[in-house]
Formats: structure tokens, C-alpha cells, sequence
């Protein structure tokens, strides 16, 4: 097999294969593609840690400890950040929580998270519902800013 | 407009009680209140040499549809309804007509981040081994057909699959340990007359219940799933009875004990499961025992799952039943059945399948099986003498769900 490498576009096209590629092999080592816990403005103090946050992702637990009732948003399985949030902050493979979701939803025993198309609308619906948890990708200003917060990035919207 | 229509009377209170109840009930759970609708179909083909499975598939098949759709409404974190309505055809094992998959209320009685507890009631699915629950859903199998530990195109799948009962369930984490068990009492119900025929084979006419029931389960998910180890028991009895002037009558016992192993990486999988089948016959002719058989049979399977992508998966498997756990070999069986082929006793299944998702609603499957064996085959679609013992199936589906 050629590879005919010999013009800008050929190089502009590969280098987009090569970060797509990156994209959809990101990895826990990924620096430069994390993950961000974002929840609604109320939820601020509650500190989420792995085990909190597997039982709220696997709808395990279906209201926070101040009894507002747990509202999950999700990206479709396929994208990229799922798999990486997935990943790193539950420790889980996103096929097994589906497998868990799906189970049920076709056994009438629980409701599965709200799937939402892109970033921009999971960041609009965890600010306009309470309870709301999501999550998105990890800004690169954050990174050097706060040095891999250990905190939550939590949106302050006072003005809901 | 509408109590113009109505006269003044019982129905109209009843309906104003009713209206009245809701609103206490919603206004309780004011901003609490979330419901989902989703659903399924799929649609399957099949394909054998000489036998037939799921219809005329020695000519092609398409008579292998799955369909439902369900409703779930939370009112607040303690209470949730749902109910699923469903359709299913596979062959003379099946028969299209809609039944009521699950009608439940669910209510959580113990919600923490470490441990869960709550009951449920209605008509619930029955939790055993890994896929039972959703068994016709083709999104939650790891493969077109189910391997013969949930007796796809066998009898037992009407007495385990779903019925009206109690359930309770509990949810523990220690550790790396997320425990789940699943406890449920299943109440006396009847069985459809297009499963009968295949129960029961009589000249005269009979009625079959399914008595008393139970089933349990216990899990434990392992480091977030990485291992998931389930131990599953099902209790449970078919009942014949004849009219009085022919006054022949059955019991039908069975028991069965399910294994489950899984270990989930990143892009493979592999499942074992193996199961013992109890089968105690008791038939009585006025009153007087005539046939006593105490048969145990037992199934497992060894499956590999291996995703190439978000989009592409492919699986194999390797699979086994025998309908005599002390006659592997089906020669005391033919002994017995002058004629009878032993192999009949006996079905070996090596699957291998592929899976497309080209996004999170639509699936297509194909899968090729290599058998050796009849004992997966319904009667009624395979007249004696059986045509070929070892034969070889191609199935197809497509299927959407939201």
C-alpha cells in the first residue's frame, strides 16, 4: 500500500484522521482531553466522589441528600467524551452502564439518564433543571488555571 | 360540554374523586413528577438447511418479529409506575398476539448512595442469569438468538420469563463489591393456549396452570462492572388437569440453578453461564400415579464479545444442552426409544456473529450457527423423523429503539 503524501492537502487530511483518531482512542493518560463533573448551582457543596458518582450515573440513587430529585444528563454513547468521562470519573466502560440502563428501562424499573445532543445543550439543561448532573469537556484554561481541580467545576447561575 | 353530556350521578363523583386524588397525589410530588417513554422492533429472518427454526426458515423465514413500547412515570424518588405492552413472533414458538409485558409499582423503600432496598408489585420480570429479563429485546442480547440456557425456542420461557407477583430488591457497596439481589413470589397464572400445545401434547382437552412460583437472584458487580458474578434459583410447577370423566392429571416441577460469569474490558467480553434443569413429572389417571420421571438436563455456553469500534462489534460462541445430564450421549435414551435418534437429546451450537450500530436507535445483526443436535427443535415445526442432526442456521435483524 502508497501513501501519496506530497501535497499540503494530503498532509491536512491525514493530520485530521490523526486527531480523530486520538479523539476516539482518548485514554485516562489523555492530558489534553478530560472531563468535567458540571451540576446544578444548588448541588455546589456536595462533594462527588467515584462511589456518588456510580450510583448516581447507574441511577442507583434517585435524590440528592437535600432531597432534590437527581436529574442525569448524558452524551450519546458514541461521543468521545463519554467514553473518557465514563472512564475516568466512575471507572466504568460506557457498553456496561448502557447495559445497565437498558436494563431498566425494558424491565419498568427505573428511568434512564436524559441523552442530549452536544455540549452546548447539556451545559442549557444542567443550568435550567434542578438537581441536574452532567458533564463536558474539560477546558484547556481550566487545566493550567486550577492545575487539575480536585473540586468540581460547578456553573454558578445565580440567575435561575 | 362534558357534564352537560353526563346525567348527575356515581360516575360523575367517581370521576371527581378520581380527579381530586390525582391532585392531592401530583401536588405532592410537585416538581418531582419525570416519565419516560421508550420502545423497540426488530425484525429477524432465518435461514437453515434442513431443519426448521422460527417458521418455514429451510425456505427463509420471517416469521421472527420482536415489538413493545413502555411508560414509566416517577412520582418523587420513592414511587415509580411503568408498564410495558409487547409483541412477539418466532415460528410456532410464539404468536404475535400483544400481551402485557410488565405492570409494576415500585417503591423504594431504603435509597442511599451505599445501600438500596424497595418492593415491587404487578406483573414483574423475573430476574435470571443475565439476559432473562430483557430476553426479547435484541439490544440487550449478545446475539440474535439467545444461547439454550434461556431456552429461546423452547417451552420453559412462559413459566420464567414474567409473571404477576411480589419482588423485592436490595442494592449494597463494599468496597469494590456492588451486591444486588432480586427476590420475587410469582402468583398462580394461567397459560395461553398457543404455549399449551407446545407443553402438553393430549388428544383431549386440558387446562395448564402455573402454580405457585419463586425466583432469586444474587449478584455481585465487581470493580464497576469489570466482574459481574450472579447466582440465580427458579422454583416453580405446571399443572394439567383433564375433565372429571377422563380425569387424567400432571405435575410438572421445575427447578433451576443459574450460574453467571462475565468479565468486561474494553473491548472484549466473555460470558459462561451454566444451568441445571430439574424436571419432575408426576401423572395420575383417577387418582392413581402412572408416570414418575425425575430428569435433570443442563445447559452452558462459553461467549467471547469483542467490540472493533463504537460501531462494530463481533461475537462467538460456543454452546451446549443436553435434555439428560446421566445420558450425555443419548444411547440410554435410544435404548429405551426403539427408532428414536440419541442425538436428539442433545444440541451443540457454535455461533459466530457480527453487530452494526450505525447510532444509539438502530441495530442490525447477523449470525451463523453451526449445530449438532436436535434437541432445540419444536416438534410441531419438525414432524418425526427428525431430518438431519447436524445442520446449520443464518439469521438476520434489524431493529430501532428510542
Amino acid at each position: 500500500m502508497r501513501f501519496n503524501l506530497t501535497t499540503s492537502f494530503s498532509w491536512r487530511r491525514w493530520l485530521a484522521v490523526l486527531l480523530l483518531s486520538v479523539s476516539v482512542a482518548a485514554s485516562p493518560q489523555d492530558k489534553t482531553f478530560a472531563a468535567d463533573v458540571i451540576v446544578s448551582p444548588s448541588l455546589s457543596e456536595i462533594a462527588l466522589d467515584r462511589s456518588l458518582l456510580r450510583a448516581v450515573f447507574t441511577m442507583r440513587v434517585r435524590e440528592w441528600p437535600d432531597g432534590t430529585p437527581v436529574r442525569v444528563f448524558v452524551l450519546p454513547d458514541d461521543n468521545p467524551l463519554s467514553d473518557v468521562f465514563y472512564r475516568e470519573r466512575l471507572g466504568m466502560y460506557s457498553y456496561v452502564l448502557r447495559r445497565a440502563w437498558d436494563r431498566m428501562v425494558f424491565t419498568g424499573t427505573g428511568l434512564a439518564p436524559t441523552v442530549v445532543g452536544s455540549e452546548k445543550e447539556m451545559i442549557e439543561r444542567v443550568r435550567s433543571t434542578p438537581g441536574a448532573i452532567g458533564f463536558v469537556r474539560k477546558r484547556e484554561s481550566s487545566e493550567s488555571r486550577y492545575e487539575r481541580p480536585r473540586t468540581l467545576l460547578v456553573m454558578l447561575t445565580k440567575g435561575q | 360540554m362534558t357534564d352537560r353530556l353526563h346525567k348527575p350521578g356515581a360516575p360523575r363523583r367517581c370521576v371527581r374523586l378520581s380527579a381530586a386524588l390525582a391532585a392531592i397525589c401530583f401536588s405532592a410530588a410537585a416538581g418531582a413528577i419525570e416519565y419516560q417513554v421508550h420502545g423497540y422492533a426488530a425484525q429477524g429472518f432465518v435461514l437453515s438447511s434442513d431443519n426448521d427454526f422460527f417458521g418455514d426458515s429451510t425456505e427463509g423465514s420471517f416469521d421472527y418479529y420482536e415489538a413493545g413500547i413502555n411508560a414509566a412515570v416517577q412520582l418523587g424518588p420513592q414511587l415509580l409506575f411503568s408498564a410495558q405492552g409487547a409483541v412477539r413472533d418466532a415460528g410456532i414458538s410464539d404468536d404475535g398476539t400483544v400481551r402485557i409485558d410488565y405492570a409494576l409499582a415500585d417503591y423504594r423503600l431504603v435509597a442511599d448512595e451505599s445501600i438500596q432496598a424497595g418492593l415491587r408489585a404487578g406483573k414483574v420480570k423475573n430476574a435470571l442469569g443475565f439476559y432473562n429479563e430483557t430476553r426479547d429485546v435484541v439490544f440487550t442480547r449478545p446475539s440474535i438468538l439467545l444461547p439454550t440456557v434461556y431456552s429461546d425456542n423452547q417451552n420453559q420461557r412462559s413459566l420464567i420469563f414474567t409473571s404477576p407477583g411480589a419482588q423485592m430488591y436490595a442494592g449494597l457497596v463494599t468496597g469494590a463489591h456492588e451486591w444486588s439481589f432480586t427476590g420475587t413470589l410469582n402468583a398462580e397464572r394461567d397459560v395461553r393456549k398457543s404455549d399449551e400445545r407446545l407443553l402438553v401434547m393430549l388428544s383431549a382437552p386440558f387446562d395448564l396452570r402455573i402454580g405457585d412460583s419463586w425466583n432469586v437472584q444474587l449478584m455481585d458487580s465487581i470493580d464497576g462492572g469489570r466482574w459481574q458474578l450472579a447466582y440465580s434459583h427458579f422454583s416453580g410447577q405446571f399443572r394439567l388437569k383433564t375433565a372429571p370423566e377422563i380425569s387424567l392429571a400432571g405435575r410438572f416441577d421445575v427447578d433451576l440453578d443459574v450460574f453467571s460469569a462475565r468479565y468486561n474490558a474494553e473491548r472484549f467480553t466473555v460470558t459462561a453461564e451454566y444451568v441445571v434443569i430439574g424436571n419432575e413429572i408426576l401423572l395420575t389417571f383417577g387418582g392413581i400415579p402412572v408416570v414418575r420421571t425425575d430428569v435433570r438436563a443442563d445447559s452452558g455456553y462459553l461467549q467471547a464479545e469483542y467490540r472493533v469500534d463504537p460501531r462494530w462489534s463481533v461475537m462467538a460462541r460456543m454452546d451446549s444442552f443436553y435434555r439428560d445430564r446421566n445420558d450425555r450421549n443419548g444411547r440410554r435414551f435410544a435404548a429405551a426409544n426403539p427408532g428414536a435418534d440419541r442425538r436428539s437429546q442433545v444440541s451443540h451450537d457454535f455461533t459466530v456473529g457480527i453487530n452494526w450500530r450505525p447510532d444509539e436507535h438502530w441495530g442490525v445483526w447477523a449470525e451463523h450457527h453451526w449445530i449438532n443436535g436436535t434437541a432445540t427443535l419444536q416438534s410441531l415445526e419438525n414432524p418425526p423423523p427428525v431430518r438431519e442432526q447436524r445442520w446449520r442456521m443464518f439469521m438476520l435483524m434489524a431493529g430501532y429503539k428510542f
